[in-house]
C-alpha cells in the first residue's frame, strides 16, 4: 500500500491526559501572533480560540483535533472551496471563509469551530452585513472556520529573548528557523499524551527527548 | 480586599484537576482528586504562587457573554479594562484599590519597585522575554500620578549594611549560626510553619521592600516636609507572597503602615494599560532621590545567590579593609536547588549555601535541627529561580518558553547589575548619606527600631493569615 501521498495528524492517548488544556492555550499562543500574542497572558486581548478541544467525559479526557481526513468530507461541503490539501495538510482559507458552517457539520470528529476573526487583537468586521447591538445598527464581525493546521506556519511567539546566551531564537532569525518543529500541542503537553504521526511512513514522533524541541 | 482572606485560590468553576499545581507547589499545599477541583491548605501555602504560574485551565469565552467573567475579575480584584484570559489557579490582586489611591489628590503617593521588575515588565507588553526597561518603568510611574518614583534596591543595599554587619557579628560570635537571609516572605512564613524552633536562625532583618517601607514614611517624609499620615506607600513585587507580608502586624513603623499596599508586576501591567500609557514607546526616565539610587550589588537581589553575592561583595571588605579582587562571583550564580561555596575572608572561612525553591530547604532545616550543619550564612528564596519566577511575575502562555524566560530574566539582571557604576551596597553614595545622616551605624539604635523584625511561630492550628492585619487608608 502506498502511504506517501497521505496527511500527518496529531493524535492523543486518553489514558496519559490529565485534562490540563496547555495544549488548547499553545495552540492559540502559536497561531495569533499577528493578534499581538506575545510570550505571557498579559499580552492576550481577546478570546482564547484553541484549533483542538480537550473534552472530557465521565471516565477519561482528551484532546480532540482534526485528523487531516483523506478525502475530507469538509472539504467537499465548502461551497466555496476555501478548503484545501496543501502541503500535506487540509487548509482552510481564512479569507475565503464565508460562515456557513457546512464544513463543522460534515466532520464526522467535531474538529471545526467557527469563531470571530481578529485581526490585531480586535474583532474583524464584516465588510457588508450589520446587526443591532446596543440598541443601534453595527457591523457584524466576520466569522471564519478554525481547524487543525499542524502548526504549519507557525512561529514562536515572543521574538528573541533579550538576555545574553539565552538559549532563545530570534525574531531577527531567518524565519525557517523560527518554525515550530512540532505541532505547539505535542511540543507543550506535560504528560506527552500528544503524538505527530507522520505521513508516508507510519512512525509517530511524540516529544522524549529531554529540554523539549522549543 | 480584606486581609483576613487568603491570597491564593483555586477557582472551582474553572479547575479540571489536572492537579500540576500540586505537583509544583513546593509544600504540598493543594489537594484534591484528579479530575476534581483541587482546593488550597491556607495554613501550609506560602503564597508563592507557583501553582498560579503554571495553571493552564482557563475560562472559555463563552462565560463572556453571561458576565461571568466579569464577576470573576471584579472577585479577584481585577480591573474591568483587563481582557487577558482567566485561569483558574489566581491570586486576589490590589490594582483597583491602587487605581483608586492614585486619583486621592489628599495623598502622597509613593512607589518602589523590586529588582525582578524591569526584567520582566516588559513582556506583557509583548517586547522580548527578560527586556530590560528600568527607564521605561519609571517613566510609567510617573504617569501614573505617582509622587514619587523609589526602588526597592535601595532597600537591597540597606539589607546588605544591616544583614552583612548581623552575620559578621553571629560568624565571630558564633551565635545562632548558621544565618538565614530573610528577604523571602514566603521563606520566612514556612520557616514559622515548619521549623518554629530555628526561627532565632533567621537574619532580624526586614525585607528591602519593608526598609524601604519604614524609610519612606520616615527619612524621606522628612526629605520631602510630608507628613507621614498622608503617604500611600505603594510596593510593585514579583511575587504573591508581598502583600502578606506588607499586612503582618510588625510591618509598622510609629503607628503606621510601612507598606500600604502589593502589586505584582502583572497588576502594573495592567494599572498602565488602563491608563492609556504606551509604555513600549515611553523614553527612560531617572527614579527619584534619595530611595530611587542603588548599586550593582542591590539590583541583582532579584535572582537566587543574588543576596549571598550582594553580601560577600560588602562582607568582604568590611572584615578584611581591603578591595574585593572579582565583582563576578561564579560560585553562587546558577540554578541548582542548593548550591554551596566556601569563601575566605582574610583568615575566617565562611561557608555559605544558596536554596532556590523551598522544596530544597527541609533537607538543610533537618542538619541544622540535628546540630551539624556546616554553613555560616544561607540564602533562601522560595521560587525556583529567585524573584524572576516569582508568582506575580508575567505568566507565560507557553511551558516550553519557561527555561528561556527565566534565563532572560537572570542574565538581564545581571548585564544590570554590570553596568552600574557603583557595584557595592557600602559604596553606594546615598547609602553612605542616610547612615551618616539619619540611622547612625547598622544594628544601631535608629536600624533596630525601622529595620528590624521580630517572627512568630505558626504551629498547626493557628490561623496564619488572622496573624496579620491590614491598616490601609481606603
Amino acid at each position: 500500500m502506498n502511504h506517501a501521498a497521505s496527511n500527518s495528524l496529531v493524535i492523543a492517548e486518553a489514558a496519559k491526559c490529565i485534562g490540563c488544556k496547555a495544549c488548547e492555550l499553545a495552540c492559540f499562543a502559536v497561531h495569533n501572533r499577528d493578534n499581538g500574542v506575545g510570550t505571557a497572558v498579559g499580552t492576550v486581548t481577546m478570546p482564547v480560540l484553541p484549533r483542538l478541544y480537550v473534552i472530557r467525559t465521565d471516565s477519561f479526557t482528551m484532546p480532540v483535533q482534526c485528523r487531516q481526513c483523506e478525502n475530507a468530507p469538509c472539504a467537499g461541503a465548502c461551497p466555496v472551496q476555501a478548503i484545501r490539501q496543501q502541503d500535506g495538510v487540509i487548509a482552510i482559507d481564512a479569507e475565503a471563509c464565508i460562515g456557513c458552517k457546512a464544513c463543522a457539520l460534515a466532520c464526522p470528529f467535531g474538529a471545526i469551530s467557527l469563531y470571530k476573526a481578529y485581526s490585531g487583537g480586535a474583532e474583524l468586521p464584516q465588510p457588508l452585513l450589520q446587526e443591532r447591538r446596543d440598541s443601534r445598527l453595527q457591523r457584524k464581525t466576520r466569522i471564519t472556520a478554525y481547524k487543525c493546521d499542524l502548526c504549519r506556519n507557525t512561529e514562536l511567539p515572543g521574538g528573541s529573548a533579550a538576555g545574553e546566551g539565552a538559549g532563545g531564537r530570534g525574531s531577527s532569525a531567518a524565519a525557517a528557523q523560527d518554525r515550530n518543529p512540532f505541532p505547539a500541542c505535542v511540543a507543550v503537553c506535560p504528560e506527552k499524551a500528544l503524538r505527530l504521526v507522520e505521513a508516508g511512513t507510519g512512525r509517530s514522533r511524540s516529544l522524549n527527548r529531554e529540554g523539549g524541541t522549543f | 480586599m480584606p486581609s483576613s482572606e487568603p491570597i491564593i485560590h483555586i477557582d472551582s468553576e474553572l479547575c479540571t484537576g489536572c492537579r500540576r499545581c500540586a505537583a509544583v507547589c513546593p509544600v504540598d499545599a493543594i489537594t484534591g482528586e484528579p479530575g476534581e477541583p483541587q482546593t488550597v491548605d491556607a495554613h501550609r501555602c506560602v503564597i508563592c504562587g507557583q501553582c498560579v504560574q503554571i495553571c493552564t485551565a482557563y475560562a472559555p469565552d463563552h462565560l463572556e457573554a453571561s458576565d461571568g467573567l466579569k464577576a470573576k475579575r471584579l472577585q479577584r480584584g481585577q480591573l474591568p479594562s483587563v481582557r487577558e484570559p482567566l485561569f483558574a489557579a489566581y491570586s486576589t490582586g490590589q490594582a483597583l484599590e491602587v487605581k483608586r489611591a492614585l486619583a486621592d489628590s489628599a495623598l502622597f503617593k509613593v512607589v518602589q519597585c523590586a529588582p525582578a521588575i524591569r526584567v520582566s515588565l516588559a513582556e506583557e507588553f509583548g517586547l522580548p522575554l527578560g527586556t530590560l526597561t528600568p527607564g521605561k518603568m519609571a517613566a510609567a510611574l510617573r504617569r501614573l500620578k505617582f509622587d514619587r518614583i523609589y526602588d526597592t534596591n535601595f532597600g537591597a543595599d540597606v539589607t546588605i549594611m544591616e544583614e552583612g554587619t548581623e552575620l559578621i557579628g553571629r560568624v565571630l560570635s558564633g551565635e545562632r549560626l548558621p544565618m538565614f537571609t530573610s528577604c523571602c516572605p514566603a521563606w520566612v512564613k514556612h520557616a514559622e510553619t515548619a521549623a518554629p524552633e530555628l526561627l532565632d536562625h533567621l537574619s532580624s532583618c526586614k525585607s528591602p521592600m519593608q526598609m524601604v517601607g519604614a524609610l519612606v514614611k520616615t527619612y524621606g517624609a522628612k526629605q520631602d516636609g510630608v507628613d507621614p499620615a498622608k503617604i500611600y506607600s505603594v510596593a510593585v513585587m514579583p511575587c504573591t507572597c508581598k502583600e502578606f507580608e506588607c499586612s503582618r502586624e510588625e510591618m509598622e513603623v510609629d503607628g503606621l503602615r510601612e507598606v500600604d499596599v502589593v502589586i505584582t508586576t502583572r497588576e502594573l501591567a495592567h494599572l498602565i494599560k488602563d491608563a492609556g500609557i504606551d509604555f513600549v514607546n515611553l523614553p527612560d526616565e531617572p527614579f527619584d532621590s534619595p530611595l530611587g539610587l542603588y548599586s550593582g550589588a542591590g539590583s541583582i537581589f532579584g535572582v537566587t545567590g543574588g543576596v549571598m553575592e550582594a553580601a560577600i561583595r560588602t562582607g568582604y571588605e568590611l572584615v578584611t579593609h581591603e578591595t574585593i579582587p572579582n565583582l563576578q562571583l561564579d560560585f553562587v550564580r546558577g540554578e541548582e536547588g542548593l548550591r554551596t561555596a566556601t569563601v575566605q575572608l582574610g583568615e575566617l572561612e565562611l561557608k555559605v549555601a544558596v536554596v532556590a525553591g523551598l522544596k530544597y530547604v527541609s533537607a538543610v532545616l533537618n542538619q541544622v535541627k540535628a546540630g551539624h550543619c556546616p554553613y555560616h550564612f544561607i540564602e533562601v528564596m522560595g521560587c525556583p529561580e529567585g524573584c524572576v519566577s516569582g508568582g506575580g511575575q508575567p505568566k507565560l502562555l507557553l511551558e516550553t518558553l519557561r527555561k528561556t524566560a527565566y534565563q532572560a530574566r537572570k542574565s538581564s539582571v545581571y548585564r544590570h547589575d554590570s553596568h552600574q557604576q557603583v557595584r557595592k551596597s557600602h559604596e553606594n553614595p546615598a547609602i553612605i548619606k542616610l547612615y551618616k545622616d539619619f540611622l547612625g551605624e547598622p544594628l544601631g539604635h535608629v536600624p533596630h527600631h525601622l529595620l528590624h523584625t521580630t517572627y512568630q511561630s505558626r504551629e498547626k492550628n493557628v490561623s496564619p493569615i488572622s496573624a496579620g492585619r491590614k491598616g490601609g487608608k481606603l
